[in-house]
């Protein structure tokens, strides 16, 4: 069934949503509509994305009714532009915990924000600049049966982790709800607070075995904690501690 | 630095006209001298690309950056010619996705508001655009590498 937008709108009220039956990725809109000075926490979300896609143009399976794809436009008032940065991890906190009080399927979060239940991802989030706005493009995987063979190994649903079809409504209505809460805990209480906050939520971030490709190496290690920055910090194998500032982290095979 | 580098800087010497160009990256440093009158001297120092990635030095301003450069670097350019600087500490990605066209190549002519490249910070993507319509005359950061609060990523001449 399509999304019941009123229902969403009941919940949270005095948000401003667009809801579309298909898209080729809702993040298009809401850039249009943040560069045109749309109010900050605008939500542009579709049942269906045609081209919906995530870091490097890499696909992200949005298959009609199945799961929540929307972009936010976050406007962050009150915090650094040094520290917008900062607002991915907010993303994947807030996330993880409207998951977590909606449905009762602990997650985990993936350094810098990728949310995963038992190692395999049920959301992902995009993030990117516009002027003086983060639009977040968020995806989450709702009530998938199944996935395509390409990504059947390393992705879940929710539905497939508790057991029981998920409401996207309440889901969606909890999810705003916390991510206007981690923006304020970030313009209120600065990126350490979220930083605190991530460290509690995810397993990534001290003492986790990863293989991480740093410009181009592959480099495995033990991590050691965030800096002060939110990088993450590797004891890689070879005794050199090195930072970690973007690109993939994952479980290492040994 | 590569060859290949080395070669780009020598078409960046013919095509932009100068008469010595001097590249320091980390330990290599290149000097470019054509055999003919002096015009004007055309430094740019590359930062090194560091096997650590690099922290920043202290909370990074809270205003982006000028096109004019209050960066700590000293840039010396070639009158007319400007610079593309990185507004936040990141990864350049000179493409939209691995494999793919670059956004821009050297020789390249751009318009007011086209992506040069994407500067990544924990996963805020940050696209870079042209302020200028011009040419570029000098890509300065290889792909993925990462890049300084400040850093010169472009060397655009208007036209």
């Amino acid at each position: 069934m399509p999304l019941n937008v009123e229902r969403v709108r009941m919940l949270a009220p005095g948000r401003e949503i667009l809801w579309r039956a298909s898209v080729d990725s809702t993040m298009h809109e809401a850039a249009r509509l943040s560069e045109a000075g749309c109010a900050s926490g605008l939500v542009v979300g579709a049942d269906e994305q045609t081209a919906g896609h995530g870091r490097y143009q890499r696909v992200w399976h949005s298959e009609r009714d199945a799961g929540l794809y929307f972009s936010i436009v976050l406007r962050l008032a009150g915090v650094d532009k040094a520290s917008f940065p900062v607002a991915t991890f907010a993303l994947g906190v807030a996330v993880a915990e409207a998951i977590q009080s909606t449905t009762g399927v602990a997650c985990d979060l993936r350094w810098p924000n990728d949310v995963l239940v038992k190692d395999r991802k049920c959301c992902g989030i995009l993030a990117q600049l516009y002027g003086s706005a983060v639009v977040a493009g968020i995806g989450v995987n709702v009530n998938q049966t199944a996935f395509p063979d390409e990504v059947a190994a390393i992705a879940t649903s929710l539905r497939i982790e508790s057991g029981r079809e998920q409401s996207r409504e309440d889901l969606l209505a909890a999810l705003l709800d916390e991510i206007d809460r981690h923006c304020e805990i970030l313009a209120a209480e600065g990126r350490e607070a979220i930083f605190a906050l991530f460290t509690r939520a995810s397993s990534y971030v001290v003492g986790r075995r990863v293989t991480v490709e740093l410009g181009g190496r592959e480099v495995t290690g033990v991590t050691a904690g965030l800096t002060a920055e939110g990088y993450l910090r590797l004891r890689a194998d070879d005794g050199r501690e090195e930072i970690v500032i973007a690109g993939g982290v994952r479980p290492a095979r040994s | 630095m590569t060859i290949e580098e080395i070669k780009e800087l020598i078409r960046l010497v013919n095509e932009s006209g100068v008469a010595d160009l001097e590249v320091e990256r980390g330990d290599s440093r290149v000097r470019i001298r054509r055999g003919q009158p002096f015009r004007q001297d055309y430094v740019i120092p590359v930062p090194a690309a560091p096997a650590v990635a690099p922290m920043p030095v202290g909370g990074p301003p809270a205003v982006a950056p000028d096109s004019t450069g209050s960066s700590a670097k000293p840039q010396t350019l070639e009158e007319g010619h400007e610079l593309v600087k990185s507004p936040i500490v990141g990864t350049y990605y000179d493409s939209p996705s691995p494999g793919a066209a670059p956004f821009v190549k050297i020789g390249d002519t751009v318009e007011p508001g086209q992506v040069l490249c994407i500067i990544e910070s924990m996963k805020l993507m940050n696209e870079i655009e042209s302020e200028v319509a011009g040419t570029v005359v000098a890509k300065l950061v290889e792909n993925a590498k990462p890049v300084e609060y400040g850093e010169a990523l472009f060397a655009v001449r208007p036209r």
